[in-house]
């Protein structure tokens, strides 16, 4: 195998900084990037981490022209359902380009999730969930070939926030006690 | 005398919560759905790394509801992370007994998790037929980011999971 699945370290944290960066601008949304790979150290290696990650790291001889070898991250937490208990979301899957599909091994968006999948089974999770932008054709396809389903359709979940100034007038009102 | 207090859940309230789960899940018609048990709940909220944070809303004794709960809501949240801005809060599930709202207690709840978190969002997810909730949260601020952004929930189940996780 040209490539090994890992649990990230808090030195990985630059390289799935990089990519976060790479991911952001596929997205169309890369001046919605916000934290440094410093903020991923303390949030990711605490005491109580806030999220998980696995990188995907190729053999020397396949670095990249700038000299990378850690080309993919799944960055995933545990989340809970009222219904059924432990879960796990899986909040960010990433391939640099040159190694999706034809690279030797292929595979490495498929060991990623499938080693988050494990280790959601390992702590007892009954599923895995993530979000797919409507017109990421590739990703929905590369899902849904693996057994996914689309909860917004058949089930009409939408997917709400509170941020900025609105989190901030509601957290305003919070009683005293 | 305030009419309700809100509180951080303790292990002794694990049969409420269940109960007010299950009472929420037959409001959202999938009753049958609720596989979760007293002790799983226990083990995930009560152990040294918490799979989820509880929230209560509990009236005085002389309001007690006609089946004898003092223990009228409840509030679940999670943290989640967003890659681009941080620690995120996640309001899993948020429910009060029919005979208890119009306390604005369900604002309360959403005020409190809120603050205590000192994070940079809260997430949460909603049916879209479910209107009378969309709007609560239209009102408060919230913006529909599947309708904004095109963000579409998906999950694998049970046994693709183990299919994936065999490979």
């Amino acid at each position: 195998m040209d490539f090994m699945i890992r649990a990230a370290t808090p030195e990985d944290c630059k390289d799935i900084s990089r990519m976060i960066m790479e991911l952001a601008v596929y997205e169309n949304m890369p001046d919605q990037v916000k934290i440094s790979h410093e903020v991923l150290e303390q949030d990711g290696f605490c005491k109580n981490p806030f999220f998980h990650c696995l990188v995907a790291e190729v053999a020397e001889q396949y670095r990249t022209t700038e000299g990378y070898t850690v080309i993919g991250y799944a960055l995933f937490f545990y989340t809970y359902s009222t219904w059924k208990g432990r879960s796990v979301y899986m909040e960010d899957l990433y391939v640099m380009p040159e190694f999706r599909g034809e690279f030797p091994g292929k595979g490495v968006g498929t060991a990623l999730m499938s080693k988050v999948a494990q280790v959601g089974k390992e702590q007892q999770c009954v599923r895995l969930q993530f979000s797919v932008l409507n017109w990421n054709t590739p990703s929905l396809d590369f899902y849904k070939a693996k057994g996914a389903q689309d909860l917004t359709d058949s089930e009409g979940w939408h997917v709400l926030r509170f941020d900025g100034e609105a989190l901030d007038k509601l957290a305003q009102m919070a009683p005293k006690n | 005398m305030a009419n309700f207090i809100l509180r951080k859940a303790e292990p002794r309230d694990v049969p409420d919560i269940l109960r007010l789960i299950k009472e929420l899940a037959k409001f959202e018609e999938m009753e049958e759905q609720v596989v979760l048990t007293e002790t799983e709940l226990l083990q995930d909220g009560f152990g040294e790394q918490p799979f989820y944070h509880c929230i209560m809303a509990e009236v005085p004794e002389d309001r007690r509801s006609s089946d004898g709960h003092t223990v009228v809501g409840f509030a679940m949240y999670y943290f989640t992370y967003d890659p681009w801005i941080g620690k995120m809060l996640y309001l899993e599930d948020f429910y009060v007994m029919k005979e208890y709202r119009g306390m604005a207690v369900h604002t309360q709840y959403i005020h409190s998790t809120a603050v205590k978190s000192r994070c940079s969002g809260m997430h949460f997810i909603v049916a879209e037929w479910n209107k009378p909730s969309i709007d609560f949260y239209k009102r408060r601020g919230a913006s529909d980011l599947s309708h904004e952004e095109g963000w579409r929930l998906f999950e694998i189940d049970k046994e693709y999971l183990l299919k994936m996780s065999a490979k």
